[in-house]
């Protein structure tokens, strides 16, 4: 099969994925939670709230014309009003979500370079010290709630060594760029304001660097025993032979044809990132998707959260087919295998 | 392998042998706190679920608030003057059966809809697998959170949501356990001797995948205990004035980081667990693969 063929199966699967993940939430939020009129209309609300509610959401409606009106909301990207932020969701989400991609990417960049680091830094010392040490590293973040390393860079770095902000997505005294692209860092550098731009990238590293140490490891396991498999193979050992030194064998010539498996997680770890992305916007006072999330909890704010699942849904959905779509340039020989 | 070999071959390295220790001491301690509790509760006597802890884990000391960790508060006090420690130990109870029911429910669904995707195939395989698939779509947490926070904010309804999050990768694992265990020879034996399908599947594949579900859940244990301790952490697990881990550390948000220790060691308990639990499986896996 060919690369464009690939593709346009993998771009049905996905488009049907995402029908199938926004009925879902429905049957889920709509059907299967007892009782939604009385729990959207938030603690303690009289009976002519509720009723008003039920109407707003046609939540009195038959489930098949709720279905309808569900789907037609979402594929026009209409979420409705929300109740708490008094403003329409699809606008807060193209307010937030660029911050949180922003965000992700660097996290996402931070993970790759950590994990592959500390992976064929394992694998080239195979049970030694420098292995345990990385293996001890990876299950202690690992076990660590997001919630706990967020907490400890901010302690460390931010309070106690003043060499970080501790929170925000920039400066507030400084005035934010004129949004073009919602992306804060694109949107400083189009309006030249440098000034605004190292701010903004001051306050990403600490969030960023707990978003990577939270998702690292798997990257860290699949490029160690992709690693430890070509250091086998015969090239390594040709180069070797040849009087390549070891350093070199090892971080170059067994590296690169390591990395192939690392694509496949990659999608992984981004589902990771935008998770735990919730929990550490909140700690970091950084206002993206995980502000949007944990406001909408706090304040009762079904409408919000529900759209904001299905955004967060379709954008994972979208990074596994271009992940995909990547992982079959670089190697033909899934192609043929699917 | 019988029980009393593997703990005995666990106890024997050094590293399992600590996750062992951290995961007995825990459900140990959960088992026997979780019991006095539940007695207080059926006598209308809450005190008994205290009775074996310092200190009264609810009663405000206005007089001790917010003081340093030392050898009376070894995690130091919170706001009100209550022992961190005595709070944690008071709440491990429910970490430890919202850990087992997620777990446990999320194999036994699993099992339902992986086995007979891999035993049979075909169409059951297409129907089960892509809608394993469509629960994979959803960054678990996410999920989880929509999930709880439209059901209600309680206890039962954070179990439920995990289960619906936690499933999936229970099915895919039995599904390729199944396809393993169908080719092997004392499977075409059983049928010959004119066992059903639906036998083979609950008498000879459930405890034939048992060795790599068992490893695999054991570490499972502890990350279930972590992504509730988020829904807590976020307000939805489990309704106030209960204390949960994730919670505490969400309420010490306000007093840090000059009160440090209100939020930091509640979440330095949920990583020893996950830890031990992650440690515990690790070395069951060596084991339970290596055959014997």
């Amino acid at each position: 099969m060919g690369l464009l063929g690939f593709a346009i199966r993998r771009a049905i699967y996905s488009v049907l994925l995402v029908i199938g993940a926004v009925v879902l939430v429905f049957l889920l939020t709509r059907v299967a939670a007892p009782n939604p009129a009385s729990l959207w209309a938030g603690p303690r609300a009289p009976p002519s709230v509720i009723h008003a509610v039920a109407l707003e959401y046609h939540l009195d409606q038959p489930l098949y014309v709720q279905l309808l009106y569900y789907l037609e909301e979402v594929f026009t990207f209409n979420f409705g009003i929300s109740p708490f932020f008094k403003q329409p969701i699809a606008s807060l989400v193209s307010l937030y979500f660029p911050r949180t991609l922003e965000l992700s990417f660097f996290a996402m960049v931070l993970t790759v370079i950590i994990g592959v680091v500390s992976g064929a830094f394992g694998a080239a010392h195979q049970d030694k010290k420098g292995d345990y040490a990385v293996r001890g590293i990876y299950l202690v973040s690992w076990s660590m709630p997001p919630f706990l390393v967020a907490l400890l860079l901010q302690f460390v770095f931010a309070y106690q060594w003043s060499l970080l902000p501790s929170s925000l997505l920039a400066d507030p005294t400084m005035l934010p760029p004129k949004v073009v692209t919602g992306f804060p860092l694109i949107d400083s550098l189009i309006a030249g304001d440098f000034a605004f731009t190292a701010s903004a990238l001051s306050h990403l590293v600490l969030p960023a660097l707990a978003l990577a140490l939270i998702s690292f490891g798997l990257i860290t396991r699949i490029t160690r025993s992709s690693m430890l498999e070509s250091l086998k193979s015969d090239y390594v050992r040709t180069a070797m032979m040849k009087g390549v030194g070891t350093r070199r064998s090892v971080y170059v010539h067994a590296l690169k044809n390591s990395l192939l498996p690392v694509i496949t997680v990659i999608a992984l770890t981004f589902s990771y990132v935008i998770a735990g992305a919730v929990v550490v916007e909140e700690i970091f006072g950084y206002e993206g998707m995980g502000y949007l999330i944990t406001q909408a909890v706090y304040n009762y704010d079904y409408p919000t959260l529900i759209g904001s699942t299905i955004v967060i849904v379709v954008a994972v959905v979208i990074i596994n087919f271009v992940a995909d779509i990547l992982y079959a340039v670089v190697d033909p020989r899934i192609r043929l295998g699917d | 392998m019988s029980l009393v070999g593997t703990v005995r071959k666990l106890a024997s390295r050094p590293i399992p042998l600590i996750g062992l220790i951290i995961v007995t001491a825990f459900y140990g301690w959960s088992l026997v706190e979780g019991l006095l509790q539940l007695a207080g509760n059926l006598v209308h006597n809450p005190s008994l679920g205290w009775s074996l802890l310092q200190s009264n884990p609810f009663t405000p000391s206005t007089a001790n608030s917010l003081l340093p960790p030392s050898f009376a508060h070894p995690m130091g006090t919170d706001d009100l003057g209550r022992d961190i420690w005595v709070r944690v130990l008071y709440a491990a109870p429910t970490d430890a059966l919202v850990s087992t029911v997620v777990v446990g429910g999320g194999i036994l669904v699993g099992a339902l809809i992986g086995i007979p995707a891999g035993y049979i195939g075909g169409g059951v395989e297409e129907v089960n697998m892509r809608f394993t698939d469509l629960f994979l779509a959803f960054p678990a947490l996410i999920l989880a959170v929509a999930i709880e926070a439209t059901f209600g904010r309680q206890l039962i309804f954070a179990i439920l949501a995990l289960i619906v999050v936690w499933w999936p990768s229970y099915a895919r694992l039995f599904r390729a356990e199944a396809l393993r265990i169908k080719n092997l020879r004392f499977i075409d034996a059983a049928l010959l001797s004119g066992l059903s399908n639906r036998a083979i599947m609950t008498r000879h594949m459930i405890p034939s995948s048992l060795n790599t579900i068992v490893s695999y859940a054991t570490i499972d244990l502890g990350n279930s205990i972590l992504v509730y301790s988020i829904l807590c952490f976020l307000g939805l697990g489990i309704p106030a004035p209960a204390p949960e881990w994730g919670a505490m550390t969400s309420l010490g948000l306000s007093y840090f980081p000059q009160w440090w220790w209100y939020s930091l060691l509640p979440g330095v308990v949920i990583t020893v667990v996950v830890m031990g639990a992650a440690l515990l499986g690790d070395g069951l896996r060596d084991i339970l693969s290596g055959g014997a």
